[in-house]
């Protein structure tokens, strides 16, 4: 390949001979719908109630956000790559709990319980890798089974009773604010760069998108899309468990109950609310973060109005469903013009 | 434009779909404009012309699917709720699709009455609402009988049938709804010869029994022999309406090209080299083998054969996209043995596979990811792809390649079918092989695309690529190659140099009787459609 970059060259055909309008890419831009709704409900919940930007409020709203964000990360890249992983939540409630438990009842430093905690999720990913792609399992059906066994390991672990006297790394990792801003903002915010990164910007990423929008046409062009697929599956454990130290840090206990159960449907939610489409090969991170934005926004609102919480999941199903219909709807027009 | 055959038979009631000031347009394109059409009762209408031309857009017009911009149609004089199928259904158009939307899954007989119940439902108790599975049976084998296909067990999932039948089932659920107008879309090119014949059987019959039926054909020699009309579209107007007599093929493939190069004298370059690119000895695999076959640098080399001959497995094997039992190849003068088609591209082969959107195509991402998919590696730069260098490199292989576009940005599956299989040829010379393997390189492609497609494999032979190239278009072959190895039963049978070449030669040989096809394997799942068994 010639590298050259003469300017003239990308002037005289880019493709893009028919300069479009700004207004008109923002339109056709997927994500366009989601991060317009963030920027409404924020604006009307802030006008509505002093309270809700209120520093102490936005604080809490960004660790809420970067744990479940995290998972949102990494159930989209799997989901990237045509599969789906239903066990990130129950995975980061056990990664809560093996983390308590090494360092509390195995003595073991936090740092290393922490080590040991991500090489077991790892490993986790790696199976759920190996029995998709070797194995030609459904995806939906291998991480079922580690999403129950994983509740079934917590419950196994603690009997019900939490674990306390965790060491202080974990509170200094999850309740510490750099500058005002929590610091697990700060690592959600690193790793949603560093996913950017990897799938705008990287041959691999688009290799996994490749893999996704149609993974025999990717075999046949010389793409060895088991290793992306792999990857992907090991990347979302790793987040969990990631997750996992935040949430730890944050309550300050190895909690039995229920920690991250149901969150892999959050993290699904936001990932399709985002423009992740289920079937594969097509969402950005841009969008995946503004979806877990507007939920948490969503979630937050309720309870700053004083809305009864029982009510909170009707809202967000609705949230749900208006986003997939507005996506399908934008995308009908886009494709109507074309 | 269109004088319509019908104003001989005038009478209101012998046209049976008529079109008026119909057009359908797609953003600044008008894929389709017909003034005036008229389709009598009594006649089998074949619909000729390029890809792209408008064929399925009238299809889709008349049958529900495609709403048109303007226009009204009246079918046996009633007006058509335009874009709606269901109303289209209940008019009496039923549409055999090229592509077979039957459901797996579910038997021959659920599938022949998919959307409507046997006639004896309504007579019985609760029969609206309980399935009738003695019912459905029997009146899902009278619709096969019908149609002449005899030997089906209608309680087996169709999924299960090879690609020939369930080409017949769809065909028996188009006439399960006795339609007035029967769309046939080139219903025979999955179908051998004596099927096709049926096929043709019962359009005659249908016209016979006062139907009307649209024909939509590529091979013309059917064409000739099965309309009483032949109505030409070139980019969506209609430009000729010939009677049988007036329909040969040169007539037809001039209106069809229009001005443009008809069939450009073809004989490949004279660039052979002596040394062998590609040397295979003894190679088998699952349903082929033993090869043995020599590709010289800078020689297209053809491979013919019969459906499920073994040609796609043959470049599969090669290419490291289906294991291998046995044997050795030899690429570039060294030994070589891919495990995944990865392998073969870094040593410098290509594959334009035979399905463009099943194995080619990332259907839903832009132009500009499908043609960089192989060489994203060598675009990079420790892995990093930058996104001006990136789409340069596209434009590059865009322009070289003369693939027309708006934009390089635009989803893959909005080009005409002969541009995305230029945008996959763009894809494999960026990546600058040494052997290309082709298979099919110009199914689904229109006349036009089909003779640039011609010059970029010349070329490329012309720059010392060794070319082997899959194809079940003889002429195809016997045009583009300078030598052409026949396959049947997953072996060679015949190797045929340039100066004997021959249809009836390769037809010989194909059929399997002669040459060197000692005890060959009985190869049942041939039929299912090469390649797609290999997963």
């Amino acid at each position: 390949m010639k590298t050259s970059t003469a300017p003239a060259l990308a002037d005289l055909d880019d493709g893009t001979s028919p300069r479009t309008s700004l207004v008109r890419r923002l339109a056709e831009t997927p994500e366009v719908g989601v991060v317009a709704a963030c920027v409404v409900v924020f604006a009307a919940l802030a006008i509505d109630k002093s309270t809700f930007a209120s520093a102490v409020n936005l604080q809490g709203m960004g660790f809420d956000l970067a744990q479940y964000g995290l998972i949102a990360i990494g159930e989209s890249l799997v989901i990237l790559t045509g599969g789906i992983d239903l066990s990130v939540g129950a995975l980061l409630g056990t990664s809560v709990i093996l983390m308590s438990w090494f360092n509390v009842r195995a003595g073991l430093p936090p740092v290393l319980a922490v080590l040991v905690t991500l090489v077991i999720a790892g490993t986790v990913g790696l199976i759920h890798g190996l029995a998709v792609t070797r194995l030609k399992m459904p995806p939906f059906v291998v991480t079922l089974v580690t999403y129950t066994v994983a509740q079934g390991v917590t419950l196994a672990i603690t009997s019900g009773t939490s674990i306390t006297g965790i060491g202080g790394f974990f509170g200094d990792v999850g309740q510490t604010y750099v500058a005002q801003v929590p610091l697990p903002l700060i690592l959600f915010v690193i790793v949603a760069v560093v996913a950017w990164f990897f799938l705008e910007r990287t041959y691999a990423g688009r290799q996994v998108y490749a893999v996704g929008g149609n993974a025999e046409a990717a075999r046949l062009a010389g793409i060895r899309g088991d290793r992306r697929i792999i990857s992907m599956y090991v990347t979302s454990s790793l987040l969990s468990a990631f997750a996992g130290i935040m949430v730890l840090g944050r309550m300050g206990v190895g909690s039995a109950s229920g920690v991250g159960v149901g969150w892999e449907l959050s993290a699904i939610a936001a990932a399709v609310i985002g423009g992740v489409s289920l079937v594969g090969g097509q969402g950005r991170i841009v969008g995946i973060v503004a979806g877990t934005i507007l939920l948490e926004l969503i979630n937050n609102g309720l309870t700053t109005l004083q809305i009864n919480s029982n009510y909170t999941n009707i809202v967000l199903g609705c949230v749900l469903g208006v986003a997939i219909t507005a996506d399908r709807l934008r995308a009908r027009s886009v494709a109507r013009r074309s | 434009m269109g004088t319509p055959v019908s104003e001989r038979t005038s009478a209101p009631t012998d046209i049976a779909v008529s079109l008026r000031d119909v057009s359908k347009v797609y953003g600044p394109v008008k894929v389709l404009d017909i003034p005036r059409l008229d389709l009598a009762r009594g006649q089998i209408v074949a619909v000729v012309g390029e890809n792209g031309a408008g064929k399925s857009t009238l299809m889709g017009v008349l049958s529900g699917t495609v709403t048109p911009t303007t226009g009204a149609i009246t079918i046996a004089g009633r007006q058509l709720h335009a874009g709606r199928p269901d109303h289209s259904r209940d008019m009496g158009v039923a549409m055999v699709a090229q592509e077979f939307p039957l459901v797996g899954q579910l038997s021959v007989a659920e599938n022949l009455l998919l959307g409507r119940r046997p006639q004896r439902a309504g007579t019985r108790p609760l029969g609206k609402v309980v399935v009738d599975r003695a019912g459905t049976r029997a009146e899902a084998r009278t619709l096969l009988a019908e149609v002449g296909v005899t030997g089906v067990d209608v309680d087996r999932p169709v999924g299960r049938f090879p690609v020939p039948v369930r080409q017949m089932i769809e065909i028996a659920k188009a006439w399960g709804h006795r339609p007035v107008v029967l769309i046939l879309d080139e219903p025979t090119s999955s179908l051998g010869p004596v099927e096709a014949e049926r096929v043709l059987d019962l359009a005659r019959t249908h016209a016979a029994a006062g139907g009307a039926v649209l024909f939509i054909g590529h091979r013309l020699d059917e064409v000739r022999s099965v309309a009483d009309r032949v109505v030409v579209l070139r980019s969506g107007r209609l430009v000729a309406d010939l009677t049988p007599a007036e329909a040969t093929e040169e007539r037809m493939i001039r209106e069809m090209v229009g001005s443009e190069l008809a069939r450009a004298d073809l004989a490949p370059p004279s660039s052979v080299e002596r040394t062998a690119t590609l040397s295979v000895r003894g190679l088998t695999a699952d349903g082929l083998g033993p090869v043995d076959l020599d590709v010289r640098a800078g020689e297209i080399v053809g491979v013919a054969g019969l459906m499920g001959s073994g040609r796609s497995r043959l470049l599969h094997t090669v290419m490291g996209a289906q294991p291998r039992t046995g044997g050795s190849v030899a690429f570039d003068g060294a030994d070589f043995h891919p495990r995944h088609p990865a392998d073969s591209v870094a040593a410098g082969i290509g594959l334009v596979p035979e399905d463009r959107k099943v194995q080619s195509l990332l259907p839903a991402h832009s132009v500009r990811w499908n043609v960089t998919l192989t060489t994203l590696r060598r675009i990079s730069r420790r892995g990093v792809l930058r996104p001006r260098h990136d789409k340069e490199h596209a434009a590059r292989i865009v322009k070289d390649l003369g693939v027309r576009l708006h934009s390089q940005e635009q989803p893959i599956s909005s080009l005409s079918g002969g541009n995305q299989q230029k945008a996959v040829f763009g894809r494999w010379l960026a990546a600058k092989p040494k052997l290309l393997l082709l298979d099919e390189p110009t199914r689904g492609v229109d006349v036009g695309a089909k003779a640039e497609i011609y010059h970029l494999i010349d070329t490329a032979a012309q720059d010392g690529l060794a070319v082997l190239v899959a194809s079940s278009e003889l002429e195809e072959l016997l045009w583009i190659c300078h030598r052409i190895v026949v396959m049947a039963r997953g072996r060679i049978v015949a190797d045929i140099p340039r100066e004997r070449f021959g249809k009836e030669v390769i037809m010989t040989a194909a059929a399997g009787s002669g040459a060197g096809a000692p005890s060959g394997r009985t190869e049942d799942a041939g039929t299912s459609g090469e390649g797609k068994a290999h997963a």
